[in-house]
């Protein structure tokens, strides 16, 4: 999994480094030195400064690497990270990563598909909410009501399509990372139970707590996010969202 | 043969069989734009190579769609707009909760109300 600086700030260590860094400090190139997990799979010198080594530790970094790389491309990456404020790359690193083993589940819709679900699950969440609030304002006449209109058959909504996604400007805008792994709003392919070898992506020493499709992708946002110091809250429960990021 | 927008943007010819042209047509150039961007050519032809003919569409704009999200949200890209997805389903259940919850207190009023006349 990724591993962030010991001593996390909003300022990781730069001193992330080649054979000679020191496990003591905040650097993450990886146990012991050596490095990163980008590096490593790039097979190229770990350099001082490497904007990926925060990120991408030298035992189970390389392998979420391979999918951002493959999906992406180091270069694009790092020229990514560059445009971002040290603060938020590790969310950005994240959500890379996510994206990006999306796409190698689902090479013809990524996590489009995933966005696509909950999109639909708002349609008929509007749909059984204008019945109801309808009905309501039948109940709530002085007069006899009529009788209540008939429950509305099920009739499959249109088919979205790409087009018809929201984008981040129509949206309220709040995030919240701990949706990545909200089991209950996870679409059909997170849920399955796709046999995954742990050591694609925990190189063998470490097993996923589920085995599923999305498990591995839910555990990465989870231990970022505690560590991050912001533990996942289920909606349901009426939980206060984390402050905006923007 | 008109160039796709991939193949004028990288200032080489446009072959018939050019992987990308039915998807990023020369009239659009900032959908290759964003996808070249986010992706790389190399990437994006790789990735549309490894689909069946009839999928590439569909891939093509979900790539593109991707691409839109990242290049608007740099940190959050796609993600954010789940969050925000999930979000709006937590408004809509509790909002739902709540008529559903007026609608069976109205429903107990009328039962007394029926209790009590008989």
């Amino acid at each position: 999994l990724l591993q962030l600086p010991r001593n996390m700030s909003a300022n990781p260590s730069s001193s992330a480094g080649p054979s000679g860094s020191s496990s003591g400090g905040g650097n993450s190139s990886g146990v012991g030195g050596g490095p990163c997990g980008a590096c490593k799979f790039l097979r190229r010198k770990c350099v001082t400064g490497c904007i990926f080594a925060p990120y991408f530790d030298s035992e189970q970094g390389a392998a979420h690497f391979a999918a951002v790389h493959k999906v992406f491309g180091a270069s694009n990456v790092s020229k990514l990270l560059l445009h971002i404020p040290v603060q938020k790359r590790l969310d950005a690193v994240v959500t890379i990563c996510y994206e990006a083993q999306a796409r190698l589940r689902d090479p013809v819709y990524g996590c489009v598909a995933h966005i696509f679900a909950l999109q639909q699950q708002v349609v008929n969440l509007q749909a059984e909410l204008s019945y109801l609030q309808a009905h309501l304002a039948t109940l709530e006449l002085p007069t006899p009501p009529p009788a209540p209109p008939p429950p509305q058959p099920h009739i499959a909504p249109p088919p979205l399509s790409i087009s018809d996604l929201p984008t981040t400007s129509c949206l309220p805008a709040t995030y919240d990372l701990s949706s990545l792994f909200d089991p209950m709003l996870q679409p059909s392919w997170t849920m399955q139970s796709r046999p995954v070898d742990p050591r694609q992506f925990a190189g063998g020493s470490r097993a996923p707590a589920e085995m599923s499709g999305g498990g591995d992708l839910q555990e990465l946002a989870r231990e970022l996010l505690h560590r991050h110091g912001s533990p996942p809250v289920p909606c349901n429960e009426g939980s206060h969202m984390p402050p905006n990021s923007r | 043969m008109t160039r796709c927008a991939a193949c004028r943007s990288r200032r080489i010819k446009c072959h018939s069989d050019c992987i990308l042209s039915p998807y990023f047509p020369s009239n659009d150039p900032e959908r290759f734009a964003s996808v070249h961007k986010i992706y790389t050519a190399g990437h994006v032809a790789r990735m549309l190579q490894q689909l069946p003919v009839h999928l590439r569409a569909e891939a093509a704009d979900a790539l593109y769609y991707e691409a839109q999200c990242r290049i608007r949200d740099p940190v959050y890209g796609s993600v954010g707009v789940i969050s925000q997805l999930h979000q709006l389903i937590c408004d809509a259940q509790r909002q739902l909760a709540k008529a559903q919850a007026e609608v069976a207190c109205f429903n107990a009023q009328g039962e007394e109300a029926t209790t009590q006349l008989q």
